[in-house]
């Protein structure tokens, strides 16, 4: 599925217009998906953003919104506060603009928290993917150690009932790291927690080295 | 995030060897010294799409005259980068050898080697990775990073790599300038994704990549990436493979004739071709044809190009045959050619400066020394001025009359003719007057001439002392700093060395 609508750039528009857009203008900028325009804003447009968002009239916009969030990636409490109480929607888009824009947003660890909580236990096999994805490609500001703690989680869910999860646990980890220790999410259960026990002192050593 | 290659803006004033004889063995060697060479996208690229930049310097290098800055600005999103490119290598192992310095380790710079499936941590991605967190240098073995050593800024580290493709591990010996033992040593360890086979084609200098939060400078030389140890991995040398401004001054002697010519180009900002001109032609991608007229390849100016791009080619293309007539002793011409580089890119102060020296080939002293006076303060701290006012003033030819008249850029023309002519005696004496007899400003700048009689005829330690005692009302002190960062490194106190590094930066900056 691709996550991005067709490019309309118009920085002569925000050059025209000045520094302090209309809220108009700017829910024209995040429908006609006008990024150039509304990154020339710099970071001040954030709250007028969020502010888009708590206010849309329906939730394909506000998925448009999650996805210019996403898209800029600059950190914002006020965006993660916006975004988090969307988590568990069930408006397929909305949701998963809303998974992968939250890491964008914050390294906060209820964020990361809620990601494996969905990728573990959602009721729709979609979010629970999604949620994966989300971990692997958009949690661009943790730190170290916020890191092995995210490491830490997905290991642990190498262990999970579920061999859907176990895949996308293994998948998010490989994407991280680049190797999968031969773990085998589908091979049996004493081979799966001899892989198990190679990823935990795989971790040990990466903690110790902090 | 889709890359355009841009090459040429600094292919236009890095310098580059690479001998065929080598070949085989060396697949990419960079000192950013001597000759252009062929340089195009199979070789190496430069990325700068946000405002971070990567260019030459002069100030700050581990051999030679020149090494290469990067240096990022946060929140631009994007990063600087230098990218070198070679045959892809699926087995056996591979040499890198490079040297760095940061001017503050608490910032993130990446250094990578990676494959056909470029930086991402997997197979045939980065195979090997260095990055700094803080403060410390890391390298990526087995996808964690793993500390090595705290660096400290305004050192050089000289890095020797020895890739094994087949066994996915490498070994990594990193020494600090002049100093034999390792600041780390590792031995087989896992590359940076643990993945045997991992194939490599090319190497990566950057900033920060995901946090977009690094202001990095750090510079970078003597690249050399091979698959023979012996030509890479070179016994380790004591400082003294860095070229200092007295090496310069040599150099040129051997090499010029003692009649005012060209002075060779050391930076694209020689040329007028700062931050503005460099958007400009980066706009209009023509970065690469700047490459290729400042390398001869060609003297043709597109009529499609942007008009901003292409006065500052004409500039340039202009300048280049002003320079190729002043070495043919086709003075009068040079002379036409130097005059409309500078009407083109009035801002440019090399074309300026060989203006003069074209002015000098034909004796038309009073204009000389007209435009002398307002270009000698500029050009301060430069390595290549007392070369060019020796040569003017040896062009003078009458020393005796030079010497009745002496005083102010006529005298500095004088006591450095007597300098390149080996007179270091009489030079002395006639400094050792004007000292006497100066002001105070003035006094300084004549201890400085004593500074580097004594440094040229090898008497370092003296040198040391004028230079020293040159600091306290010297009006532009940057270009004894410089000096005095040579003459420690030449008495081998490399932190005095370092301390002048860090002051000449912290200078620039205050700018």
């Amino acid at each position: 599925m691709s996550r991005f609508l067709p490019v309309q750039l118009s920085l002569l528009s925000a050059l025209l217009l000045g520094q302090d857009p209309s809220a108009a203008q700017l829910h024209n900028w995040v429908s006609g998906h006008n990024l150039a325009a509304i990154k020339a804003l710099g970071q001040p447009v954030l709250p007028k953003l969020v502010r888009l968002y708590e206010t849309a009239a329906d939730e394909g916009f506000k998925a448009r919104v999650a996805q210019t969030l996403y898209e800029l990636s600059w950190k914002s409490p006020e965006a993660k506060r916006a975004l988090m109480k969307d988590m568990h929607t069930t408006s397929s888009d909305l949701r998963l603009q809303v998974q992968w824009a939250l890491g964008r947003v914050s390294n906060d660890q209820d964020v990361v928290d809620t990601l494996l909580a969905n990728m573990r236990d959602d009721s729709n096999p979609l979010f629970r993917d999604k949620a994966a994805c989300a971990l692997a490609n958009d949690q661009i500001h943790l730190s170290e150690r916020q890191k092995i703690r995210l490491f830490a989680a997905l290991i642990d869910a190498l262990d999970d009932d579920k061999l859907d999860v176990r895949s996308i646990a293994l998948q998010a980890l490989s994407i991280h790291t680049g190797q999968t220790k031969g773990f085998n999410p589908g091979g049996s259960q004493v081979e799966r927690e001899r892989k198990i026990r190679v990823w935990q002192r795989w971790l040990e050593e990466y903690k110790s080295g902090l | 995030m889709a890359r355009r290659i841009q090459v040429g803006l600094v292919t236009a004033s890095l310098i580059f060897v690479a001998t065929a004889a080598a070949q085989a063995a060396a697949l990419v060697r960079y000192s950013f010294d001597d000759g252009v060479l062929e340089a195009g996208p199979d070789t190496f690229s430069v990325f700068q799409f946000g405002q971070g930049t990567v260019t030459v310097s002069a100030l700050n290098r581990f051999s030679g005259y020149r090494s290469v800055e990067l240096r990022d600005i946060p929140g631009d999103h994007s990063f600087p980068e230098l990218q070198g490119y070679f045959p892809l290598r699926k087995n056996g192992k591979l040499y890198l050898h490079f040297a760095i310095m940061t001017t503050d380790p608490a910032e993130e710079l990446n250094i990578a080697l990676a494959g056909p499936q470029w930086f991402k941590l997997k197979k045939h991605g980065i195979g090997f990775w260095l990055k700094t967190a803080d403060g410390y240098l890391a390298a990526i073995s087995d996808s964690m990073p793993k500390k090595l050593f705290a660096m400290r800024p305004f050192v050089w580290y000289v890095t020797d790599v020895t890739y094994d493709i087949d066994a996915g591990v490498y070994d990594l010996t990193i020494r600090q300038e002049g100093f034999e033992t390792p600041v780390a040593q590792v031995i087989a360890q896992p590359n940076a994704p643990n993945q045997p086979g991992s194939q490599v084609d090319k190497f990566s200098f950057i900033g920060d990549h995901e946090t977009d939060a690094s202001k990095v400078v750090y510079y970078v030389d003597d690249v050399l990436v091979g698959v023979d140890e012996a030509i890479v991995h070179q016994p380790f040398v004591a400082p003294g493979r860095r070229k200092l401004f007295i090496d310069y001054w040599n150099d040129a002697q051997r090499t010029r004739a003692a009649h005012p010519s060209p002075l060779p180009m050391t930076s694209l900002a020689d040329l007028g071709i700062g931050p503005a001109e460099t958007a400009a032609l980066r706009e209009d991608r023509a970065g690469e044809l700047l490459g290729q007229i400042l390398s001869g390849k060609t003297a043709e100016v597109p009529a499609a190009l942007g008009s901003r791009s292409q006065t500052i080619l004409q500039s340039v293309i202009a300048w280049r045959a002003g320079a190729e007539d002043l070495r043919s002793d086709e003075a009068e011409s040079a002379l036409r050619h130097f005059e409309r580089a500078s009407q083109l890119s009035p801002s440019a102060p090399l074309f300026k400066m060989d203006a003069v020296m074209a002015l000098a080939h034909l004796a038309r002293w009073e204009e000389v020394d007209r435009r002398l006076a307002a270009i000698v303060p500029l050009w301060r701290g430069d390595p290549r001025l007392p070369t060019a006012l020796a040569m003017i003033g040896l062009a003078r030819g009458d020393l005796g009359a030079l010497e009745r008249e002496a005083n102010g850029p006529l005298a500095e023309q004088y006591f450095l003719a007597l300098l390149w002519k080996g007179e270091a005696t009489r030079a002395e004496q006639f400094a050792g007057s004007m000292l006497a007899n100066a002001a105070a400003p003035a006094q300084a700048i004549w201890r400085e001439r004593l500074g580097d009689s004594a440094f040229l005829t090898g008497n370092t330690e003296r040198a040391r002392g004028l230079y020293e005692a040159s600091l306290a009302e010297h009006p532009q002190p940057a270009s004894v700093w410089l000096k005095l960062s040579d003459v420690y490194f030449k008495l081998g106190d490399l932190e005095r060395e370092r301390a002048f590094r860090e002051r000449i930066y912290g200078g620039l900056r205050g700018r």
